[in-house]
């Protein structure tokens, strides 16, 4: 194993390779903040490119690419509220109340970090867990997947501070929209009414680019104010207390980066679940939940390193059964196939070099990301106090595009601004937007993989699936766990009153 | 000195400005003489394929591969990509059928789609006749293969009709595999559970590894991984050529009862439709003939092939002409089909 290690990391370090990854990874930030535009679309962009080279370096510049689009979806997330995709969501939660408090450099540091720190956790336990990925995939089904999307749905609790009622409609409003469509079981279509383009369902993205990134420029053009105003508000944080953060949250680190690598493991749960399961683990674990959600540096460590970790785990099913784990394996896959590299068991026993090359590509292009990051991160830090007169056209022009690459379609763009209403009108009588797409993310996984265990094991599904029963149980936990502090704590002030009283 | 580093200077400048008008010319005269051969109808002009499924599926890995050919024999300025995921095809079928007269715009999926989902009654295949499609030339054809999981206690298709419970199907819808199960069912005897709402041919693929399901139906190629591995065990093929790699896997059409023959058959002849290009109704006749001749064009030029062969996407050509008649044949004779089509529907509902 050991010659494996070093043979994986001698074969990246050529110039090509490591040229390959520079590259890889300046144009997968490009594309990550770019709203809209993810990983997949990276990759895919990438692929017709990739044909006659190094075989190191080919996977360089594809993984390359594709982790930098992390980093990337975060960064507009955090500065403008506008998640460059689906999986920059959760950083919207907390990263952008910090650049409205003047912590832009510190939310945008600790993100990058806890990146890195995921990124290069996720690839320690791939290649320690390389025996165990057979079995480990083996034992995940369609019941796991639904108690990991029931995980999810914990965190509504989290933004329906004030008006539980309010949340729960935000929530529902939201598996309302993403109903839209063909059914995932039946294939009928659903709230269509006839539309060609409906058919298709509302596209998450576009729908997210709407309530967050429009309706945040609709409240700046109507203030007339920048989204931090450097008269009020002064930029006091900096980049090492961002990166001080993402080290002394070593345990959230650990715990969120763990959670990646599991989600990667289930095919087809993707990472925008990952973003929102690594947030409520983060709520649910805090000894003060009630700052999440207005600028908590842990609400941007979590998701970050849980993406970052997620990249380890979602090469596993790619790479012990030859079955891509998402849209974006799948297309690692096909540039396996180009290579003439065959994925599956013997991947793990013959090709066992290449696949620490891959390990160590995850690790040195989450360091050159940081470090890239951390350099541009007092530039980018300054663009949320441009004029509102001069940002509300450049991110609305940004967004409207995005939306319409999402999929190409000129209808999305109005999606775009229907949703961006929608997102102003919930803001201002505050119904939560995060509640809205937390429904609308989870909606059709939890259709998907209720359906599945059914028909597959019955209603007593859960007393046949261990694995499932347990997480159940986890996951009640966790949701009781904020209850149950909130309790003692309150049951504590009591008795302190009742000493003090007399 | 300095005059000689001033003219290598220039030299090189102009050089510089020269070489992609020279290393270009090659190339414009060759695409000229391509776009007559394509009847020059889509010289400089912009061609959109709308490619059914994702960015990563398998339609889009083959619209990709023939990409460049297609605009080098059809003399195109521009052979634009659009992926229309939805419905397994239907959303793209949908959008072809309505797109204006003169429209670039042409349709890349599986004609299998739009035969077998009007005859199932398919909520999204109300509004189009396959019959008015213009068929423009199939890129390849894969035989279907349906696969056992590797530790499964069925080693055989005959140990599938001695099942005493239904033959568990995990399906990501009602795709050809899907349709195809339920002809197979109804032609060999048994009775089929098709587990719907999986993700793609990967969720089912590991579906059927872990056991969760007994087995399922994909395109060779999307199984010959997992099947070289020992992973899956294939028992079934419906085609009309056996495998050469795999001789003994059974084809349907043989081992079927005599009074089912016609119905397996006519399934078989509907998947052998598979990978194509496929244009409007409207479609002008001077377009129709161009694009048959690019696309036919593009899948004989021995670039693409030696490409589709290093990266097993092998093509197996299919001219539109001829395909436009199997359709309009399919369409007469495959009614028989519909039965069986819309009770699987019905049972998944």
């Amino acid at each position: 194993m050991i010659e494996a290690i070093i043979a994986g990391l001698t074969a990246l370090l050529t110039p090509q390779a490591m040229l390959f990854m520079l590259i890889g990874v300046v144009y997968g930030l490009v594309i990550g903040i770019l709203p809209g535009l993810g990983g997949v679309v990276a990759m895919a962009l990438l692929l017709p490119f990739t044909y006659g080279f190094e075989t190191a370096a080919t996977l360089a510049l594809l993984l390359g690419a594709h982790i930098a689009t992390i980093w990337g979806d975060s960064v507009t997330s955090i500065l403008f509220s506008v998640p460059g995709s689906a999986k920059g969501l959760a950083l919207c939660f907390d990263g952008y109340p910090m650049t409205q408090k003047g912590q832009a450099k510190r939310a945008l540091a600790a993100s990058a970090t806890g990146a890195l720190l995921g990124g290069i956790i996720g690839a320690i336990f791939l290649a320690l867990c390389i025996p165990l990925i057979r079995p480990v995939i083996l034992a995940l089904g369609p019941s796991e997947y639904l108690m990991m999307a029931l995980w999810g749905l914990t965190v509504i609790a989290t933004f329906s501070e004030g008006s539980l009622m309010k949340g729960l409609t935000a929530s529902v409003l939201g598996v309302l929209v993403a109903f839209i469509g063909m059914d995932v079981v039946t294939a009928t279509p659903r709230f269509t009414f006839g539309s060609e383009f409906l058919m298709e369902g509302i596209s998450f993205p576009v729908a997210m680019i709407g309530l967050f990134a429009v309706s945040e420029m609709m409240k700046l053009a109507i203030k007339g104010t920048p989204i931090v105003d450097r008269s009020l508000v002064k930029e006091e944080s900096t980049v090492w207390q961002g990166v001080c953060d993402g080290f002394s949250h070593w345990w959230l680190v650990v715990r969120s980066s763990l959670l990646g690598l599991w989600i990667g493991v289930l095919p087809g749960v993707g990472a925008s679940v990952a973003g929102l399961a690594a947030y409520a683990q983060a709520v649910q674990t805090s000894k003060t939940p009630e700052r999440f959600g207005k600028g908590a540096v842990e609400g941007v460590i979590a998701p970050d390193a849980t993406m970052g970790a997620n990249e380890g785990g979602g090469l596993m099913p790619t790479l012990a059964f030859g079955i891509p784990g998402g849209e974006s394996m799948a297309i690692l896959l096909v540039a396996f196939i180009g290579l003439g590299v065959v994925p599956g068991p013997d991947m793990l026993t013959k090709n066992l070099d290449l696949v620490f090359s891959m390990v160590w590509i995850i690790v040195i292009a989450n360091i050159a990301v940081t470090l890239i990051g951390l350099g541009i991160t007092p530039w980018l830090a300054r663009l949320p106090s441009l004029q509102a007169n001069l940002m509300v056209p450049i991110v609305l022009a940004v967004c409207f595009v995005g939306a319409y690459a999402t999929r190409g379609h000129i209808e999305d763009v109005v999606v775009a601004a229907v949703f961006g209403i929608v997102g102003y009108l919930m803001d201002k009588y505050r119904y939560s937007r995060a509640n809205f797409v937390i429904g609308m993310v989870l909606a059709v996984m939890i259709e998907r993989n209720l359906h599945i265990s059914l028909t597959l094991y019955g209603k007593d599904f859960l007393l046949q699936r261990p694995i499932a029963l347990a997480m159940l149980l986890f996951v009640l936990f966790t949701a009781a766990l904020p209850f149950v502090r909130n309790w003692r704590r309150q049951r504590k002030q009591a008795a302190a009153a009742g000493v003090s009283a007399p | 000195m300095k005059n000689k580093i001033e003219q290598t200077r220039r030299k090189l400048v102009i050089a510089g400005a020269m070489a992609p008008l020279v290393l270009s010319l090659p190339g414009r005269v060759m695409a000229q003489s391509q776009a007559q051969a394509g009847g020059g109808y889509y010289k400089d002009k912009v061609i959109i394929i709308n490619v059914a499924g994702g960015a990563s599926g398998g339609h889009a890995r083959f619209a990709r591969l023939l990409q460049p050919y297609l605009q080098k024999h059809s003399g195109a300025r521009e052979v634009r990509i659009v992926n229309m995921p939805g419905g397994g095809g239907l959303k793209a079928a949908n959008h072809i059928w309505r797109v204006k007269p003169g429209s670039p715009e042409i349709f890349f999926g599986n004609v299998s789609t739009l035969i077998l989902a009007p005859l199932a009654g398919s909520a999204g295949a109300q509004s189009f006749d396959p019959v008015k499609f213009h068929y423009l030339g199939r890129v390849t054809s894969e035989p279907r293969v349906l696969s056992v999981g590797g530790k499964s206690a069925i080693k055989s298709i005959q140990d599938v009709q001695k099942l005493k419970r239904p033959f568990v199907f995990p399906s990501q819808g009602t795709d050809e595999d899907f349709y195809t199960m339920a002809v197979l069912g109804d032609a060999l005897g048994f009775k089929v559970k098709a587990v719907t709402g999986y993700e793609g041919n990967a969720d089912t693929s590991l579906a059927v590894i872990k056991g969760d399901g007994d087995g399922h139906i994909t395109g060779w190629s999307e199984s010959l991984g997992p099947i070289r591995s020992g992973d899956k065990n294939p028992i079934l093929m419906v085609t009309s050529q056996p495998s050469p790699d795999y001789p003994n896997i059974p084809i349907a059409t043989n081992i079927v009862p005599a009074a089912k023959r016609a119905t397996v058959q006519s399934m078989a002849t509907i998947l052998e439709t598979h990978r194509s290009y496929i244009g409007p109704p409207n479609m002008e006749p001077q377009a129709i003939a161009a694009f048959r001749a690019a696309v036919s064009a593009a899948l004989s030029d021995p670039e693409l092939l030696a490409e589709s062969k290093k990266t097993e996407r092998l093509v197996s050509p299919m001219d539109g002409v001829t395909q436009q008649k199997r359709v309009t044949e399919l369409a007469k004779t495959s009614a028989s089909l519909a039965p069986i089509l819309i009770a699987a529907v019905k049972d998944i509902q």
